[in-house]
């Protein structure tokens, strides 16, 4: 473009300008005041957003596992039991269940979850046996691994 | 781009889909293209190769070629819910656009939005849900505050 008087130099800004204020404008629509109507309050808003939902990618995976912990550790309460007892002897019985499924079946299916405890407590009782006894073949084992011939 | 930004939705089936027998959820589907535009060629092919064997394999929904000039060519497809989807097929070729209409024909009406959870149940619990008084055994006779009886 060729300009030949100084009024013409101003600048043409480009017509764009609605479309990228919108842009960032429609990830504010939900805040609070006027952050979601005006643009440089909105930008800043909008960048903290982010920022917050960015990091709460890795806080929402922590705080389900405390959350699936604590509902768990209520749950074998109950039934005489604490979590890391719990946890302990399931992993030795070899129940391969996540926390996840185990605070579900605590929630849902409560017969499931207490012959789960019961197991548990069944192996705690046979590692005792086994690390305080005299080391006779116990009456009947549980957690000893059989190989079929 | 936040969670609550965003809209979202939980899993379903449209009226429990799958379980009689399976209805196509694809209601009409639409080429609209061009006669002799550049862009409109791969749809141009598709009409001629795929489309017929397409209007057979989903006996349920109606394909409707409209020449027109336009300068995108479209295909809009419109679902049992009323969920109308319109896709751009310029400079596509016969095959991308056989393998777009054949997902569209796969998909249901309901919208392609985050899925918050990748599993739904109508009956989440058999056991029965958990309540305070599961696992309490129930009281023999009165109910009375402990400790009573060694007070008298």
């Amino acid at each position: 473009m060729v300009f030949l008087t100084f009024p013409c130099l101003i600048r043409n800004r480009g017509p764009d300008r609605y479309w990228r204020i919108q842009e960032v404008l429609k990830n504010a629509r939900h805040f609070r005041g006027r952050k979601n109507r005006c643009f440089s309050l909105a930008v800043r808003a909008v960048r903290r957003a982010f920022v917050y939902a960015t990091k709460g990618r890795q806080l929402k995976k922590r705080n389900m596992r405390t959350l699936w912990i604590s509902r768990i550790a209520a749950g074998s309460h109950e039934h005489g039991m604490r979590y890391p007892v719990l946890m302990n002897n399931l992993v030795k019985s070899s129940v391969q269940l996540n926390r996840k499924v185990l605070s579900d079946l605590a929630i849902s299916e409560p017969r499931t979850f207490q012959s789960l405890a019961k197991l548990a407590r069944v192996r705690q009782e046979e590692g005792f046996r086994a690390a305080l006894g005299d080391g006779s073949e116990p009456a009947g084992v549980l957690s000893r691994v059989v190989l079929l011939q | 781009m936040t969670s609550r930004g965003t809209p979202s939705r939980f899993l379903k089936s449209v009226l429990q889909n799958g379980v009689g027998r399976y209805v196509c959820q694809l209601k009409r589907i639409s080429l609209v293209f061009s006669k002799n535009a550049q862009s409109s060629l791969g749809a141009r092919h598709f009409i001629e190769e795929g489309v017929v064997d397409f209007a057979k394999k989903n006996p349920g929904t109606v394909v409707y070629i409209s020449p027109e000039p336009c300068r995108i060519p479209r295909i809009v497809a419109e679902y049992l819910n009323g969920t109308v989807r319109e896709e751009a097929i310029t400079s596509k070729t016969s095959q991308q656009i056989s393998e777009l209409v054949t997902k569209m024909a796969n998909q249901s009406g309901l919208d392609i939005i985050r899925i918050r959870k990748p599993y739904h149940t109508d009956s989440p619990s058999i056991q029965g849900q958990w309540h305070p008084f599961t696992n309490r055994p129930p009281a023999d006779g009165f109910i009375r505050p402990p400790g009573k009886e060694t007070s008298s």
